[in-house]
């Protein structure tokens, strides 16, 4: 695979901002839908949002680090074009996800 | 006073996106003298969008359970069911996203075409959310105005 001519950390935070995006919308899915889910991120700050948002930015942030040490902590290769392509797709399936779940699911 | 306090986070909202445009067109004209100049707009951004989230967060959780139930009892009751849930949790993705800019803007842009590209596409990806974030800020707004203004009649 061609080696992508940006840093380490572009990639691996890149793929973290995919994922965290889709790991947000998961849930607000999972908490609407679960009362125990939602009681619980209630609980941990005393505020289920606030709750939400501490677990997203603590996920992107874990996430970025742990692919920056992988392949030996050279981190994960890919070309720009991949890297561009999930970081889109994280965030507009992210999107699409609360948009769609709140318009027809809720 | 409440209200003055939750335009400061319309405020940096909206400077968090103009600052992401300007990003977007120095990156077009990148090159060894403007790199420091995009790095600190890049920061620019990313604080900005931290205070915005900080006040507005802070509003949301303290100020805004009164005026959920204005706007429930209302005409525009989607102003909070869906506007607000929406926004709520699409403002976290643009964070993250904003976060990364500055991540992005530290490789050598003026003589990488393929980091370019990189930050070009994070920071219009973050224009359009920030734009479709202020939208439903201004609906949750008329949802109290039309809720009020009904009141009154």
């Amino acid at each position: 695979m061609e080696n992508a001519p940006v840093s380490k950390y572009t990639i691996s935070f890149g793929l973290s901002v995919a994922l965290s995006s889709v790991i947000n919308a998961l849930l607000v899915v999972v908490k609407e839908k679960s009362q125990a889910v939602l009681a619980a991120l209630q609980k941990i700050s005393g505020h289920q949002w606030v709750t939400h948002s501490a677990i997203v930015l603590i996920l992107f942030g874990f996430f970025g680090w742990l692919f920056a040490r992988a392949n030996g902590g050279q981190g994960l290769q890919m070309t720009v074009n991949r890297l561009i392509g999930t970081i889109l797709a994280g965030v507009v399936t992210g999107g699409v996800i609360i948009i769609g779940f709140y318009l027809i699911g809720d | 006073m409440n209200e003055l306090f939750l335009m400061t986070h319309v405020l940096f909202g909206v400077g968090c996106m103009v600052t992401a445009v300007w990003l977007f067109v120095d990156v077009l004209h990148a090159h060894e003298e403007n790199l420091t100049r995009i790095r600190r707009v890049s920061w620019a951004a990313a604080i900005l969008m931290w205070l915005a989230f900080f006040i507005g967060g802070g509003w949301y959780v303290v100020s805004y359970p009164v005026d959920k139930a204005i706007i429930l009892k209302g005409p525009w009751p989607f102003a909070h069911s869906y506007f607000m849930e929406t926004k709520e949790h699409l403002v976290i993705m643009l964070l993250v996203l904003v976060t990364y800019l500055p991540i992005a803007a530290s490789n050598n842009l003026a003589a990488n075409p393929e980091a370019r590209r990189v930050v070009l596409w994070v920071a219009a990806a973050i224009v359009l959310l920030a734009l479709l974030v202020e939208g439903h800020g201004a609906i949750i707004a008329m949802g109290v105005k039309v809720a009020l203004l009904a009141k009154q009649h």
